[in-house]
């Protein structure tokens, strides 16, 4: 494992830890989810993503809920 | 009645802030002031100026020099103007026979003891002693000259900035009162009695081992040349002035520039500033000097590897070369392989052009700026609680609070200007609650009624935060009314759930937090009970894992107590560099165009789309230690830096510096060669504060204006080489002037649209948000609503950080500033500030010291789980047992070598304030200092163009 990848799988976990005490599991997977849409580039979301995918084993329950939910809006043409 | 106010006027006596007014008489001249006004102040409002010496409108009236004196109808005597306040009905006449012989006896008796040496002497031409001997017409001195006198007294030039001659002292104590009134370090005295009196700094010292913290209140307040600025000495006194701001801390001092044709005489603060009101500190008051240092670099140079010899060439060749890299690294690696970094110590007119660049001409959104390694949780914390990124007060609303709680900050060095303010409120009488490892300095105010010092360890903030909220929910200390008019119910209720679990209590929260229970409690208490609560925070709130959980804490717990939106209250970040609001503002942020408006919102997108011209990309780009590790990943290959010294600044050194070297094009724009620019492959030379207009933002959102008072020496301000770069890239930029980018900024930032270079010239300064709403701009914000409507109360769950003490790393280290350098220190050590700090040094408790047999002076290895450097002792008791503190100003000291990755949950601002580290003497320096000063010796000879000597790599 890449030591870029490491270090966004712990961002994530850390990202997880820290809203983990929000109400309801559903709320804090949605600010989990919410925060890695609104601050996390591109190429991160899509490896966090593929380790997902691909194992997604040191990842905190919360952190997968919530990656699993991601989505990434392609990169347009240049108009 | 009169409210004309000419900052550039001496009004004698401060203004009186009474709402009721009185009607005088002087001279003949019906006068209407406030009531408080002394007759002094009166007068020269009516521009009726009445001989003075040691009287100033930015000190007390002090009644000693008698030469205001005045006849007041049905009054006996002739009473001294600047102590009798105006009162209705009074007749006042300031000239006439009688006063005018008082005023020349009492000139005689000045000049019998002073050098007669005007025409050589500094202040020839600007000298208040002079005037007033030219006002009251002395003609004759009629005790002759021969008598006891001072003139052999001994001078004093310890000082880098300012010599102390005291034969031409009059006595007069403005410099006493300046350093006590405005100032507030009481280093001065006037010692002695009588003929015998004379002004010394501590007891009987030179001023350099004094207290005397160089802020130059007192060289400014001297009315002769006692008290005079070596520059004066030496260039002779300046001829023409302009007004800017300067380019140190976040306080955003106003100054005059006082000129001789391009070359800067002085600075002197300007009473018209709305950040400073007339103060200064060592830094912005004498430490310009880097602007004309030897090492500035003056030619743009380019090089093919970082172990070519630079080459120089011309702008447009440099320029060219630039985009030709950039674009071929796009080429290859793709169009998210390359970034710019924007700067703090920039113009809001630069960051918004270079993050403009970047998301324009690069296609990304792979722009950030140092505010991520500092104030980054600030920008989320506030905006996810009250709605805004920024603070809430002016800083002049300190003189409202009556308790003032510091958290993570030590103004008195890191802002001084404002930490003078404090210390002016906290003599009045507000209390004091500081909570922060370290014993700062505002602890040992003088004159300070009462202070809780809460001495947490480095990490624990949230929990103590957490811990303060349990007590004022579980003792009902709460603003119901606050919280039910203000604040968004249900994201408080789960808070209040949240905040009263047992666990928060001061005494479950003790062992993590090492703070007595009671204190806890206490300071809870005072904080919720005051009429007006304010908090002020720094980087030791910040540059933790949970620098942003702490930022919504604080915020937490002013709208727990309703310490929002009125003046003395507020939550108020205290931001390091001149213009870290600012570049936050202008959307160097890379979610976040300027404004705060996020990348994926489609309407602002289309907004700056449609005056871009160009499709923008609608995800995140990358943060500066995202881009790191990309970089050493291989997939992000080019980077662009104005202003900026990552390779200094930001933690891990080692992997910041592995992170360079793997680019193929790195672009430096910058005033030095710093530590960045050693691994760079184009050379921009930047231009300084004194040398472009444009504006910064300071720590309030305060606007102000930079202006140029000498040309550029490469010949370009910083906008014109980014645009110049843009235009290359084949993005056209065609702007004529600054003024014309933030024309653009108004057009497109929804709290900028009334801004405008001529409404700050008309208004002096703007506190943003500026627009239809706000044409003057808003001082205090969230008076009447937050920006999401309702405040959000918000979750902060304490979470320990991962950098922990253990048998191998016994003690914590954290990082801070000192007073005379400033952050990466490329400015302040090009400057005489050297004499105060020349080295980084590491202050260790006298109890670890002695545990480990070390001496003050001794080298120290200090080692972490990144890296090791080698610092000298210095036994300090400031800190707790198991904590130790170094600065950062100097590159060598290598005190970013041993800080590491670990960084704030939400934001990636680097733990600069916790890393656990073992402390052992040693006798040489580390492994990486040695790499250091090999590679520094190399890249000197490759700037002079020499090719790099056998051997050195």
């Amino acid at each position: 494992m890449s030591n870029q990848l490491d270090t966004l799988i712990h961002m994530a976990n850390q990202i997880a830890a820290n809203n983990s005490h929000y109400g309801s599991e559903a709320e804090a997977t949605a600010r989990v989810h919410s925060h890695l849409t609104k601050f996390w580039a591109r190429s991160m979301k899509q490896q966090i993503i593929d380790y997902l995918q691909n194992d997604g084993s040191e990842l905190s329950p919360l952190a997968r809920d919530a990656i699993s939910q991601l989505q990434i809006r392609p990169l347009q043409e240049r108009g | 009645m009169l409210q004309y106010f000419d900052p550039n006027k001496d009004y004698g006596t401060p203004a009186s802030l009474s709402e009721k007014l009185v009607t005088l008489e002087i001279d003949g001249v019906e006068v209407t002031v406030p009531e408080g006004t002394s007759v002094m102040r009166a007068a020269a409002l009516a521009d009726i100026n009445i001989p003075k010496l040691c009287a100033s409108d930015n000190l007390e009236a002090f009644g000693s020099c008698r030469l205001c004196a005045v006849q007041i109808e049905n009054r006996r005597g002739l009473p001294a103007s600047c102590t009798t306040p105006a009162e209705a009905g009074m007749k006042v006449w300031t000239q006439n026979e009688k006063l005018a012989k008082l005023r020349r006896n009492i000139m005689e008796l000045y000049i019998s003891d002073h050098p007669l040496d005007c025409l050589t002497c500094p202040a020839n031409g600007n000298c208040e002693l002079q005037d007033m001997a030219g006002a009251v017409g002395l003609r004759e001195v009629r005790y002759g000259f021969d008598g006891e006198n001072h003139l052999d007294a001994e001078k004093d030039h310890s000082n880098p900035y300012f010599s102390f001659d005291p034969s031409k002292c009059i006595v007069c104590s403005r410099c006493v009162r300046a350093c006590e009134e405005v100032q507030g370090t009481f280093a001065l005295t006037i010692d002695g009695r009588g003929f015998d009196s004379k002004v010394s700094p501590g007891q009987n010292q030179d001023f350099m081992d004094s207290e005397c913290v160089s802020c130059g209140a007192c060289v400014q307040a001297c009315p002769t040349s006692t008290l005079m600025e070596k520059s004066v000495i030496d260039m002779g006194q300046p001829e023409h002035s302009v007004v800017t701001t300067c380019a140190y801390c976040g306080v955003g001092c106003a100054f005059k520039a006082e000129m001789k044709g391009d070359q800067v005489v002085r600075m002197v603060p300007y009473k018209g500033g709305d950040a400073n009101h007339g103060h200064s500190c060592v830094k912005g008051r004498f430490a310009f000097g880097y602007a004309t240092h030897k090492d500035r670099l003056q030619t743009p140079m380019i090089r093919d590897a970082i172990t070519d010899p630079w080459r120089e060439v011309s702008w447009e060749e440099a320029i060219a070369f630039a985009a030709r890299r950039l674009t071929e690294v796009q080429g290859k690696y793709g169009r998210e392989s390359i970034g710019g970094i924007t700067s703090s110590r920039c113009t809001n007119e630069e960051t918004y052009l270079v993050q403009k660049l970047v998301r324009a001409a690069f296609g990304n959104n792979n722009t950030d700026t140092c505010a991520r390694v500092c104030h980054s949780p600030t920008g989320y914390g506030l905006k996810t609680t009250l709605g805004e990124s920024a603070g809430t007060q002016t800083f002049d609303s300190v003189m409202q609070s009556d308790v003032i709680v510091v958290i993570g900050a030590n103004p008195t060095d890191a802002h001084p200007v404002f930490g003078s303010l404090m210390r002016k409120r906290l003599r009045q009488g507000a209390e004091l609650i500081v909570i922060d490892p370290r014993r700062i300095d505002l602890l040992k105010t003088p004159h300070l009624k009462d202070a809780q010092h809460l001495p947490l360890r480095p990490g624990t903030n949230v929990a103590i935060i957490n811990a303060l909220a349990h007590v004022i929910v579980t003792e009902g200390l709460e603003d119901k009314d606050f919280i039910a008019n203000r604040c968004d119910d249900k994201a408080y209720q789960a808070w209040r759930t949240f905040i009263q679990e047992e666990r928060h209590a001061p005494e479950n929260v003790e062992a993590i937090t090492g703070v007595p229970a009671e204190k806890v409690r206490r300071a809870a208490r005072t904080y919720a009970q005051a009429p007006n609560g304010a908090i002020y925070y720094g980087l030791g709130v910040t540059e933790h894992s949970q620098g942003s959980s702490m930022v919504m804490g604080i915020a937490n717990l002013a709208m727990a107590t309703g310490n929002i939106g009125r003046e003395g209250v507020g939550v108020n970040p205290l931001r390091g560099q001149n213009n870290v609001q600012g570049s936050c503002d202008m959307g160097s942020f890379p979610h976040e165009l300027p404004g705060y408006q996020h990348v994926a919102d489609d309407a602002a997108r289309a907004r700056f789309e449609d005056v871009w011209g160009v499709k923008l990309d609608d995800e995140p780009g990358l943060r500066i230690p995202n881009m790191f590790d990309s970089a050493i990943a291989g997939t992000f290959k080019a980077l662009y830096v104005q202003g900026e010294d990552i390779a200094q600044s930001d933690p891990n050194t080692q992997h910041v510096e592995a992170a360079l070297k793997s680019l193929e094009c790195l672009i430096v724009q910058d005033i030095f060669l710093n530590e960045t620019a050693k691994f760079a492959h184009v050379l921009l030379p930047g231009s300084t504060f004194l040398e472009k207009n444009g504006t910064f933002t300071n720590a309030e959102r305060r606007i102000n204006r930079v202006r140029k008072v000498m040309p550029p020496v490469a010949g370009k301000e910083d906008w014109e080489v980014t645009q110049d770069l843009a235009n290359a890239l084949g993005y056209p930029m065609n702007y004529g002037h600054p003024s014309e980018i933030m024309d653009e900024i108004a057009r497109l930032t929804p709290t900028f649209t009334g801004v405008s270079y001529d409404r700050l010239d008309q208004l002096g300064s703007i506190q943003w948000p500026c627009n239809e709403q706000y044409p003057e701009g808003m001082p205090t914000m969230h008076v009447e609503d937050f920006p999401i409507g309702r405040g959000q109360f918000a979750i902060t769950e304490y979470v320990a950080t991962e950098e922990r003490t253990n048998s191998r790393f016994p003690l914590l280290l954290t990082t801070g500033r000192i007073l005379s350098q400033y952050n990466v220190g490329a400015q302040t050590r090009r400057t005489d500030n050297q004499v105060w700090h020349d080295e980084d040094v590491l202050e260790v408790h006298p109890s670890d010291a002695e545990l480990r047999g070390i001496q003050d002076g001794d080298w120290l290895g200090v080692s972490s789980r990144s890296g090791q450097t080698v610092l000298r002792a210095r036994i300090s008791d400031r800190m707790l047992p198991g904590v130790v503190y170094t600065t950062f100003h100097h590159p060598g000291s290598g005190a970013n070598v041993i800080t590491t990755d670990s960084s704030d949950w939400a934001t990636n601002c680097p733990e600069y304030k916790v890393t656990a580290v073992q402390v052992e003497k040693v006798s040489q320096p580390s492994e990486w200092q040695r790499q250091f000063q090999t590679f520094e010796k190399l890249q000197h000879q490759l700037l002079r163009g020499e090719k790099a000597e056998s051997g050195a790599s």
